[in-house]
C-alpha cells in the first residue's frame, strides 16, 4: 500500500512538469511584447532624455521577468541563427533580424549592419548642434530632423524589405549632407550602407538548412519554475507579475481560489448526499417506472448545457418581472458586510447568493453520479453474496444499505476524479454568469486584458487541483479495495 | 465481408428497438438537413427573382457578382449580390426563402428585441432586429461541423494512438538498439526540418487561418514523420555492429498511457479557453484546439479492444501467416475495436458541441461576427426581457446534445453484445 503511493506520488511529477510546459509554451507564445506592457503606462516618445529613460526601463523591466535569458534548456536553431539572440531585449526588433537572417542566411553581415545602424544613432545623438552663424534657426531645422530621421531609423528595425532600407539609407545620406558639422561623419551612413549591400551581395541561405543545437543551463523555462534571485518560482508560489495591475499574479489569485474551491466541494457534497441514495433506489427497483422516470430525467440533466440553465434560472428567479427571489450577482451584499457581522450572520446574508450557482455546480455531477451508482449497484446485486444475504432471510433494506452499498461504492468513489475537473472548468462559465469572484472569473477577465501571466497562472493551479482530484481518487480506490495493485491502476487510466 | 454486414444488421435490429434512440437519430438527420441547407432555408437574397425580364439566382450563386442588363438606361451593369437590396427591387416574380433574413444582418424595422410573431420574426429579433430563427439555423452548421470536424481530427489521433498501445502492448514491440536510439537522435532534425525551417509559414496558422494553412500544417507533419523513419531504416544499418543488433523493447503501451493520463489530468475546457485567447478566434482554430484535446476517450477503447482482441485466434492465426503488422492492425484488429470507439465518437461531438456553445457564450474561440447558437444566448444575457433569445438557442444545443448523448447510449447498448445473453 505505502509502495503504492509512493510510486503513485512520484507518477505525479513528470505530469506536472508537462503542465508547467504547456503552460510556458502558452505564455511564450503569447501575442505582444510583455516589456512593452509593462512600459506603456510611464510610455511618452520624442525627446532624446525620454528615450534613454525608456531604454532604461526596457532593460529594467526585460531583466526583472528574465526575458534577457534562453527560453528553454536546449535550442534547436539553424547554423545562421546565432544562439545569443535573446540577448535583443526588443521582441519585434528580435523579430525582424530572425526574419532577416531567414531571408539571406549571412548573420554576421546582417549583425554588423545592425550594429552599424546603433553607431550611427548614437553618433546623432551624441552631436550637439555646432551651427556657426544663425544658429538658432539651423539648429531648429536640425532638431526637428534628427527626430523625424529618429522615426525612419526606428523603421530600420522592423523592416527586411531592401528597397525601403536603400530609401531610408538614401535618406539619412541627405539629412547628413544637409548640416556642414554632420557631413563630416558621413562616413558612419557609408559604413551602414556598404554592410547593407554587403547582406545583399554574399547571401549565404544554406546556411539556414543545417541545424544545430545549443545548451542553456539558465534559461526562462529554468528561472519561471525555480526562480532566481528576484522571483520565487513557480514551485514556491510565484507566479509572476500581472501585466494588467503590475501585482505579483499569486496575491491576486490568493483571494479568489477560496470561493472556487468552496463551490466545487460544496457542490460535490450535496451530488454524492443526492446520487447515492437515487442509484441506490433506481437499482433495487430496475426497469420500474421509477428507474425510468429518473433514468429519463437524469439523463437529460447531463446533457442540459450549464450556462443555459444558469441563464435560465437568473431569468425566472432573480428578474424583476418574474419571481425576484435571489439576488442576480456577487456573493454578498453590494454595501458588505456589516461591521460587526459574525461568522454566522456573515453565511445568513450570503445565503440567497450561493443557492442558484449551488445549483447549477451540482445537477450535472449529479446525473453523472447516479447513473455510475445505477450502474455499479446493478453488478453487485447480481452477485451472489447478495443472494445469499437475501436467502439468508435478510430483510431488503439491510441487503441494499449494509452489503451492497459498501461494494458499490467504489466506481463512485473514483468517480471524484472526474467530477473535479469538469467542475473547474464549468466554473469559468458559471463565475462569470453569476460574478463569482473566483479563479474561474479571473481568468475570463484576464483573457479580456490580454494578462497572460495570470491566465497562464490560473491554467496551472486548476491543472494541479486537478492532477491533486486524481491522487486522491486513486490513493481512496487503493485504500478501499486492497486487491488493486499499481499496474491494475494504470491500465484503467 | 459477410460478416461485417451480419454485425451491423444485428446492431441495426437493437438499435431500432430502442425508441429515444431511433427518435434521436431521426432528429440530428433533420438537424443535419437543415445545416447542409442553411443558405436556402434562411438567406435575405431570393432563391429565383424575375427582374426586367430576366432571370436570376442569387442565393445559390457561387461568384459574388451577376452581369445584369439594364434596360432603362440600356447598360450591362455588373451587380455584387450582397451589395443589392433585394427586398427594394419591384420584380416580375420572385421566391424568397422560408425565412428572408440573414443571421446577424440588422432589421431596423423590427430593432431591439422584437418578439415572435407569426408575421415576420418567427422567433424574434436580437438588439440589432438581427432575426433569431435564421441565426439558429446557420447556427446548426457551426456547431454541427465543429462536433464533426473535432471528432474527425480526435479520432484520428485517438485510433493511430490507440492502436499503437494496444496492439503492441508493453512487449511486443521489438526493435533493434540501433533504430531506437537513431529514431531518438532523428526527433531533432525532424523538427528542424519539418517545423523549424518552416517556421514561417507555419506562423500563418495563428494570423490566417485557413484549409490551406491546415495544408502547411499537414506538410510539416509529413516531412517530420519521414525524416523519422529515414533515421529508422538508418539504423538499421547499425546491425552490423552486435551491440546495436541487439533487440530491445519498447513500452508503448506504456508510453501511451503515460500521454493519456497526462492529457486526461490537464483541465480541458481551461485549456482550450487559454489557447483560444492566444491565437486568433476562427472556426478552424477551435476545430483543431477541441480535437486535439479530446482524443483520449477514443484512444482508450481502441486500446482496450485491442488489448483484449490481441490473443484471440485471428490475430494468431495471422501472424502465424506472416502477414505485417499494419496488414493485421488494419484488417483485422482494427475492424473489431471500430465499434466501441464510435460510441466514444458520439459522445465526443456531444461535448464538443457543449464546448463550442459554452465558449461563444463567453465570447471566445468564434469571431465576433459570427452567430452561433452560443452568441444568441449570449445575447440573451444582457436582456432578460427578450426570453426568445434565450430559451430558444439553448433548447437548440440541449437538443442537439441529448440527441447526440442517447445516440451514443443506444449504439453502446446495441454493440453490447456481451450483455445481450
Amino acid at each position: 500500500m505505502r509502495k503504492y503511493m509512493l510510486r503513485r506520488l512520484l507518477l505525479f511529477i513528470p505530469t506536472f512538469m508537462v503542465i508547467t510546459l504547456i503552460s510556458f509554451i502558452l505564455l511564450v507564445n503569447a501575442p505582444g511584447d510583455p516589456v512593452e506592457r509593462m512600459m506603456t503606462a510611464s510610455q511618452s516618445s520624442g525627446d532624446n532624455t525620454q528615450s534613454v529613460v525608456q531604454q532604461e526601463q526596457r532593460a529594467y523591466w526585460t531583466h526583472r521577468l528574465g526575458l534577457d535569458l534562453p527560453v528553454f534548456y536546449f535550442s534547436i536553431h539553424s547554423l545562421a541563427e546565432p544562439d545569443t539572440l535573446y540577448r535583443i531585449p526588443n521582441k519585434a526588433e528580435r523579430n525582424t533580424l530572425s526574419q532577416f537572417i531567414r531571408e539571406y542566411g549571412n548573420e554576421k553581415e546582417i549583425l554588423r549592419f545592425y550594429a552599424a545602424e546603433s553607431a550611427l544613432e548614437k553618433k546623432v545623438d551624441g552631436l550637439a548642434c555646432l551651427a556657426a552663424d544663425d544658429t538658432v534657426t539651423v539648429c531648429d531645422h536640425f532638431n526637428s530632423d534628427r527626430v523625424a530621421m529618429r522615426m525612419e531609423w526606428s523603421k530600420l528595425k522592423s523592416t527586411t524589405n531592401p528597397e525601403s532600407i536603400r530609401l531610408i539609407i538614401q535618406n539619412t545620406k541627405t539629412f547628413f549632407l544637409k548640416y556642414d558639422f554632420l557631413g563630416k561623419e558621413i562616413s558612419v551612413v557609408e559604413n551602414l550602407e556598404n554592410n547593407f549591400e554587403d547582406i545583399l551581395r554574399h547571401p549565404q541561405t544554406w546556411k539556414n538548412y543545417i541545424p544545430c543545437i545549443s545548451f542553456h543551463a539558465n534559461n526562462q523555462y529554468h528561472r519561471w519554475l525555480f526562480g532566481d534571485g528576484q522571483s520565487n518560482g513557480l514551485l514556491r508560489g510565484d507566479f509572476g507579475i500581472s501585466y494588467l495591475t503590475k501585482q505579483p499574479v499569486e496575491e491576486m489569485i490568493r483571494g479568489k481560489i477560496g470561493w472556487s474551491l468552496f463551490f466545487t466541494l460544496v457542490s460535490v457534497f450535496f451530488a454524492y448526499l443526492l446520487s447515492i441514495p437515487l442509484g441506490i433506489k433506481a437499482a433495487a427497483k430496475k426497469d420500474s417506472r421509477f428507474d425510468r422516470i429518473s433514468s429519463m430525467i437524469l439523463f437529460m440533466l447531463y446533457s442540459l448545457p450549464v450556462f443555459w440553465v444558469a441563464t435560465l434560472l437568473l431569468m425566472t428567479f432573480s428578474n424583476t418581472d418574474a419571481f425576484h427571489i435571489f439576488p442576480a450577482s456577487g456573493i454578498k451584499p453590494v454595501t458588505g458586510y456589516p461591521v460587526d457581522a459574525g461568522l454566522i450572520d456573515k453565511i445568513k446574508l450570503s445565503l440567497p447568493y450561493l443557492i442558484l450557482p449551488t445549483i447549477c455546480y451540482t445537477y450535472s455531477s449529479l446525473a453523472f453520479l447516479s447513473r455510475t451508482m445505477r450502474v455499479s449497484m446493478l453488478e453487485i446485486l447480481s452477485q451472489d453474496f447478495i443472494r445469499t444475504a437475501r436467502a439468508k432471510g435478510l430483510p431488503e433494506h439491510s441487503v441494499l444499505w449494509k452489503h451492497a452499498l459498501r461494494n458499490s461504492l467504489l466506481p463512485v468513489i473514483t468517480v471524484f476524479a472526474n467530477v473535479f475537473p469538469y467542475m473547474i472548468g464549468g466554473s469559468v462559465i458559471l463565475e462569470s454568469i453569476f460574478t463569482i469572484p473566483g479563479m474561474g472569473s479571473q481568468i475570463y477577465n484576464s483573457i479580456d486584458a490580454q494578462d497572460f501571466p495570470m491566465i497562464v497562472a490560473v491554467f496551472t493551479l486548476t491543472g494541479m487541483l486537478t492532477m491533486l482530484g486524481y491522487l486522491v481518487s486513486d490513493v481512496l480506490y487503493a485504500w478501499a479495495d486492497p486487491r488493486i495493485s499499481f499496474s491494475e491502476n494504470t491500465s484503467a487510466a | 465481408m459477410k460478416e461485417k454486414s451480419f454485425f451491423s444488421g444485428m446492431v441495426w435490429k437493437h438499435f431500432r428497438k430502442n425508441k429515444p434512440a431511433l427518435i434521436s437519430l431521426y432528429v440530428l438527420l433533420s438537424f443535419l438537413f437543415v445545416a447542409l441547407l442553411a443558405p436556402i432555408l434562411a438567406n435575405d437574397k431570393p432563391l429565383y427573382i424575375s427582374y426586367q425580364g430576366q432571370v436570376f439566382f442569387p442565393a445559390f450563386s457561387f461568384s459574388k457578382t451577376i452581369l445584369f442588363d439594364n434596360k432603362e438606361t440600356g447598360k450591362k451593369e455588373t451587380l455584387v449580390i450582397s451589395q443589392v437590396d433585394w427586398k427594394k427591387l419591384k420584380p416580375d416574380h420572385e421566391l424568397w426563402p422560408l425565412i428572408p433574413f440573414y443571421p446577424g444582418k440588422s432589421d431596423p424595422l423590427h430593432a431591439d428585441y422584437s418578439p415572435p410573431s407569426p408575421v415576420n420574426h418567427f422567433l424574434g429579433t436580437a438588439k440589432n432586429g438581427a432575426d433569431v430563427l435564421s441565426g439558429l439555423i446557420h447556427g446548426t452548421r457551426i456547431s454541427l461541423s465543429i462536433g464533426i470536424l473535432s471528432m474527425l481530427i480526435a479520432s484520428i489521433i485517438g485510433i493511430v494512438l490507440g492502436c499503437f498501445a494496444g496492439y503492441f502492448g508493453d512487449h511486443h514491440l521489438l526493435v533493434t538498439r540501433g533504430s531506437y536510439w537513431m529514431m531518438i537522435l532523428g526527433i531533432f532534425p525532424a523538427y528542424f526540418y519539418g517545423f523549424y525551417v518552416r517556421s514561417s509559414e507555419l506562423s500563418e496558422i495563428l494570423r490566417e487561418p485557413g484549409i490551406g494553412t491546415l495544408f502547411q500544417f499537414k506538410l510539416s507533419f509529413i516531412i517530420f514523420t519521414g525524416i523519422i523513419i529515414l533515421f529508422y531504416y538508418a539504423g538499421k544499418g547499425l546491425n552490423r555492429f552486435p551491440f546495436f543488433a541487439e533487440k530491445k523493447t519498447v513500452h508503448a503501451d506504456s508510453i501511451v498511457s503515460r500521454i493519456i493520463e497526462v492529457f486526461v489530468s490537464i483541465p480541458r475546457l481551461i485549456l482550450i479557453i487559454s489557447i483560444a485567447a492566444i491565437a486568433k478566434p476562427s472556426f478552424f482554430n477551435l476545430v483543431l484546439i477541441i480535437g486535439f484535446t479530446s482524443w483520449t476517450e477514443i484512444a482508450r477503447f481502441i486500446r482496450a479492444e485491442l488489448l483484449r482482441t490481441r490473443n484471440a485466434g485471428y490475430i494468431e492465426s495471422s501472424h502465424a501467416m506472416g502477414f505485417s503488422d499494419l496488414r493485421i492492425i488494419l484488417k483485422h484488429a482494427l475492424p473489431n475495436a471500430i465499434a466501441p470507439a464510435t460510441v466514444a465518437i458520439v459522445f465526443g461531438i456531444a461535448s464538443a458541441i457543449l464546448v463550442e456553445s459554452g465558449l461563444s457564450f463567453l465570447g471566445i474561440g468564434v469571431p465576433q461576427d459570427v452567430v452561433t447558437w452560443g452568441s444568441l444566448l449570449f445575447a440573451g444575457k444582457e436582456n432578460f426581457e427578450a426570453w426568445w433569445l434565450v430559451v430558444f438557442p439553448g433548447l437548440a444545443i440541449f437538443l442537439t446534445v441529448t440527441s447526440f448523448n442517447l445516440l451514443g447510449d443506444g449504439l453502446r447498448d446495441a454493440m453490447d453484445v456481451k450483455g445481450r445473453g
